[in-house]
C-alpha cells in the first residue's frame, strides 16, 4: 500500500523521444535534433534534444517553423519501436536499483528506495544509483527523492535531489509554478492570478479553490504541497522476454550493414539485461522484410551471456548461414533472461570459467566448427542407441554421481553414422568374418551376444537389432549390431 | 597409474595407445575425477567418436563437460584446443585426436604449454601416437593385456571387461607438485564393459 512507501525516488528523462532517438543513435547527442512526425508541409515537432532547445525548438511547432529557428536541426521520424525499447530499458535499469516500481509513463518511473539502506546507502546514493543506471543504458535521467511520489516528480524535474520526508511543502515551495506541466484551464488561471511559484499556490485557500477551480483546483493545490492523489502503487513486474527493436530508415540487403545494425540492438539489450543483473539464456532474432514478410531464428546458447561480441558473433554465423529472403526493413531482438549467478570456487578446486570469457570463447569455436557441434549434451529419454540431446553447459550443476565410487567402465568410441559391414556368420548364426570394419578382412576372435533391443515399436518409427561383442584378428573389439528390419550389419563402434 | 596421475595443471599429458587399447576409458576417468569434483572441462573431439552413454556410466558430469566435435578436421581441432587451452577456468582441456594425430611442431607444442600454463589449464592429448614431443611432461602408453568374457565358453552371452597395461614413457621431472608415482612398468588396471 502507498502508506507503507516512505521514501521514492522519481526517474525522469526530458524529452523522452528525443532521447530514445540518441539512444539508439548516439551521434545526435553532439547536434541539435528533433522527432518529427507527419509528412510536410504539415509536419510537427513531438521532442527537440537540449542543443535544439536551446536555439527555440519547441514540441508542438510546425517543421518549418523549427528549421527556420534552427538551420543545422537534424530530423528523425517518431519511431514507436525505438521509445518503446527506451522505456523498457529504463525500466529495466531501474529494476537493477529496486524491485518496487511504478511505470507512469515512458520516461517517468517511480522507484520505491525504502530499506535499501544496507544495501545501496542513504536517499542520495540511491539518487546517485539511479542516475548512473539510466545513464549506463543511454538515457540521461533527473532524480528527485522524498516522501511522496508528488514531491518527488517535482524534484525531478526542478533538480532538487532529495527532498526530506516530511519537510516536502517547505522544500516546493520556492519551485516556480512552470515546473509543473498543469491542465491548461489550471495553468490559464495561476497565470492570471499572478501566482508564480508553488509555495504561494499551496498558500491559497483550498476552499476557495475548490469552489473556483472545482476538482483540478483541488489536486492542484496538493500536489503544490505536495501531497500524492489517493491512486494507489501499481507495481511493475519483469517481463519474460526481453526486447530491444530498431526500425530503419532505408531497406538493407547485405549482412555487412545489416550486422552493424544489430551490434547497437544487441550492445543497447545486453546494457539492459546488465544493468538488471539478468544473462540471456536464449535469443530470438525477428528481421522484418521489405515484402511484408519476416525472419525469424532462434539461437540457444551454448551457457548463459551478457556480453554483446559473442552474441553478434552467433547471429553473424546464423545470417550467414541461414539469410534473408529479401530487403530488411525492421530488426529486433528478443532475450530470454535469466538471473545471473554469482560463481565461485570452492577451497581447493578450479573456479569455472568466467561468463565472458566462456561467451568468447564459445563464439569462437562456433565460428570454426558450427553452431551444432558445441555444448554439453545430456541422455535422452530414450533406449534407442546414440540418443542424446543438445544442453546447457552448467558449470553449478549439482551431481548426484560425484561422490559414488564407481568400478573402472569400459568405454566404446561410436562410429557416426555407424559404418555397414559385411558379416559371415557359422553354423550357430554367430559371426565368424567381418569385411569392411576398420581392417578389409577380419576373423571373429571371440564374440558375445547377441543382446536384442528395440523400441517405438508402438510408432511408426519402430526399431530394432541384435547387438554384438566381437574381436577381431586386427586387434579391434567392436560392436556389431544386426537391424532386424532389413538385416544389415553395421559396426556401431569400437571399444576402447 | 590412476587417472589424477595423468592431470597436471599447467602441463601437457599424452596417452597413447592403440585402437582397443583401453586409451578412451582412462580418458573417461580422467574427465569423471574432473567433472565430479565440480570442475568444469572441455573434451575437443576430432572425430566425433564420444559417446556420452559411456561417459555417464564412467561417472562423467556431462553438463560440466564442453563436446566440440570437429567432423574429423585435424586442424580444427587444433585451433579449438588451443582457444581452450587459454581460457581460465577449464580445469581440464582434453584433444582425442583419434587414429590419425595432426603433426604438430615442437614449437606449436612449447606455445601450447605455455597458454596451458598461463591460464591453469590441465591439457590432455589422446590418440594413437604421440605428437606433442618434447612439449609434453607426461606421456603414457596404454596396451591391452587381456579381454573376459561371460557366459558359456563356447558360446559367451557378453563381454565381462578388458585388462589394460600402462607405462610411462616421457616424465619431466623437477616439480615439487608432482603427484606421478615412480615409473611402474606395465601396471594392470581393469575395465568393465
Amino acid at each position: 500500500m502507498v502508506d507503507r512507501v516512505t521514501s521514492i525516488a522519481c526517474v525522469w528523462v526530458e524529452a523522452f523521444a528525443a532521447a530514445a532517438a540518441e539512444r539508439a543513435e548516439p551521434s545526435l547527442r553532439e547536434q541539435p535534433m528533433a522527432v518529427v512526425v507527419g509528412a510536410a508541409p504539415t509536419a510537427r515537432i513531438v521532442d527537440a534534444n537540449a542543443a535544439a532547445r536551446e536555439h527555440g525548438v519547441r514540441a508542438g511547432i510546425a517543421e518549418a517553423e523549427a528549421v527556420a529557428r534552427c538551420p543545422h536541426l537534424v530530423r528523425r521520424p517518431a519511431s514507436t519501436a525505438c521509445v518503446d525499447a527506451a522505456h523498457r530499458a529504463l525500466l529495466d535499469a531501474c529494476y537493477g536499483v529496486s524491485p518496487r516500481l511504478e511505470d507512469v509513463a515512458p520516461g517517468l518511473v517511480h522507484v520505491d528506495v525504502a530499506g535499501l539502506g544496507r544495501l545501496v546507502g542513504d536517499a542520495t546514493a540511491a539518487a546517485e544509483r539511479l542516475h548512473r543506471a539510466a545513464r549506463s543504458i543511454g538515457l540521461p535521467a533527473r532524480v528527485g527523492v522524498a516522501g511522496t511520489r508528488a514531491a518527488a516528480r517535482i524534484a525531478a524535474r526542478a533538480g532538487l535531489g532529495v527532498v526530506a520526508s516530511g519537510g516536502e511543502a517547505e522544500a516546493l515551495a520556492s519551485v516556480s509554478v512552470k515546473a509543473v506541466e498543469w491542465p491548461d484551464q489550471i495553468a490559464e488561471a495561476l497565470s492570471r492570478w499572478g501566482v508564480a511559484t508553488l509555495g504561494e499556490l499551496a498558500a491559497l485557500p483550498r476552499a476557495g479553490l475548490a469552489a473556483r477551480l472545482g476538482p483540478a483546483g483541488l489536486a492542484a493545490h496538493d500536489l503544490a504541497r505536495g501531497v500524492d492523489d489517493p491512486t494507489p502503487w501499481r507495481s511493475w513486474t519483469l517481463p519474460p522476454f526481453w526486447e530491444e527493436a530498431q526500425e530503419l530508415d532505408w531497406d538493407i540487403h547485405e549482412l555487412g550493414p545489416l550486422m552493424r545494425v544489430l551490434g547497437r540492438v544487441v550492445e543497447r539489450l545486453m546494457a539492459r539485461l546488465c544493468a538488471a543483473y539478468l544473462v540471456a539464456d536464449a535469443l530470438e532474432l525477428r528481421l522484418a522484410l521489405a515484402g511484408g514478410g519476416h525472419h525469424a531464428r532462434t539461437l540457444a546458447l551454448a551457457c548463459p551471456m551478457d556480453a554483446a561480441r559473442p552474441v553478434l558473433t552467433l547471429l553473424e554465423h546464423e545470417l550467414g548461414a541461414r539469410p534473408p529472403q529479401g530487403a530488411v526493413t525492421a530488426v529486433a531482438v528478443q532475450a530470454s533472461a535469466i538471473p545471473r549467478r554469482a560463481v565461485g570456487a570452492r577451497l581447493g578446486h578450479t573456479a569455472p570459467p568466467a561468463e565472458r570469457d566462456l561467451a568468447t570463447v564459445l563464439a569462437h569455436l562456433v565460428t570454426l566448427v558450427g553452431p551444432d557441434a558445441v555444448g554439453a549434451v545430456a541422455l535422452a529419454d530414450s533406449h534407442r542407441p546414440d540418443a542424446f540431446v543438445a544442453a546447457r553447459l552448467d558449470p553449478e550443476a549439482v551431481s548426484a554421481t560425484s561422490d559414488v565410487p564407481l568400478d573402472p567402465v569400459l568405454a566404446l568410441r561410436r562410429l557416426r553414422p555407424p559404418r555397414r559391414v559385411r558379416v559371415v556368420v557359422d553354423g550357430d548364426q554367430r559371426p565368424s568374418m567381418v569385411s569392411g570394419a576398420l581392417a578389409p578382412d577380419a576373423r571373429v576372435l571371440g564374440c558375445a551376444g547377441p543382446w536384442r533391443v528395440s523400441g517405438e515399436w508402438w510408432d511408426a518409427g519402430a526399431w530394432g537389432r541384435d547387438e554384438w561383442d566381437v574381436a577381431l584378428s586386427d586387434g579391434a573389439v567392436c560392436r556389431l549390431a544386426r537391424d532386424l528390419t532389413s538385416g544389415e550389419w553395421y559396426l556401431d563402434g569400437v571399444y576402447d | 597409474m590412476t587417472s589424477s596421475s595423468l592431470i597436471r595443471t599447467g602441463a601437457i599429458t599424452e596417452l597413447v595407445g592403440e585402437l582397443s587399447s583401453g586409451r578412451t576409458s582412462l580418458m573417461l576417468a580422467c574427465l569423471r575425477e574432473i567433472t565430479g569434483r565440480g570442475a568444469t572441462a572441455a573434451l575437443v573431439d576430432a572425430d566425433g567418436a564420444f559417446d556420452p552413454v559411456s561417459a555417464v556410466r564412467a561417472g562423467v558430469v556431462l553438463s560440466r563437460l564442453l563436446w566440440v566435435r570437429c567432423g574429423g578436421r585435424r586442424a580444427v581441432a587444433l585451433a579449438a584446443i588451443d582457444l581452450l587451452a587459454r581460457c581460465p577456468g577449464f580445469a581440464l582441456v582434453v584433444l582425442d585426436a583419434g587414429e590419425t594425430p595432426p603433426r604438430v611442431t615442437l614449437g606449436a607444442a612449447f606455445r601450447l604449454r605455455q597458454a596451458a600454463r598461463r591460464a591453469g589449464v590441465a591439457v590432455l592429448l589422446v590418440g594413437r601416437r604421440r605428437v606433442a614431443g618434447a612439449g609434453a611432461t607426461l606421456a603414457v602408453r596404454i596396451r591391452r593385456d587381456a579381454l573376459a568374457w561371460a557366459g558359456a565358453r563356447r558360446a559367451p552371452t557378453r563381454l565381462a571387461g578388458m585388462s589394460t597395461r600402462v607405462r610411462i614413457v616421457r616424465r619431466q621431472g623437477g616439480s615439487c607438485e608432482w603427484s606421478a608415482p615412480a615409473e611402474t612398468p606395465g601396471e594392470r588396471q581393469w575395465w568393465t564393459a
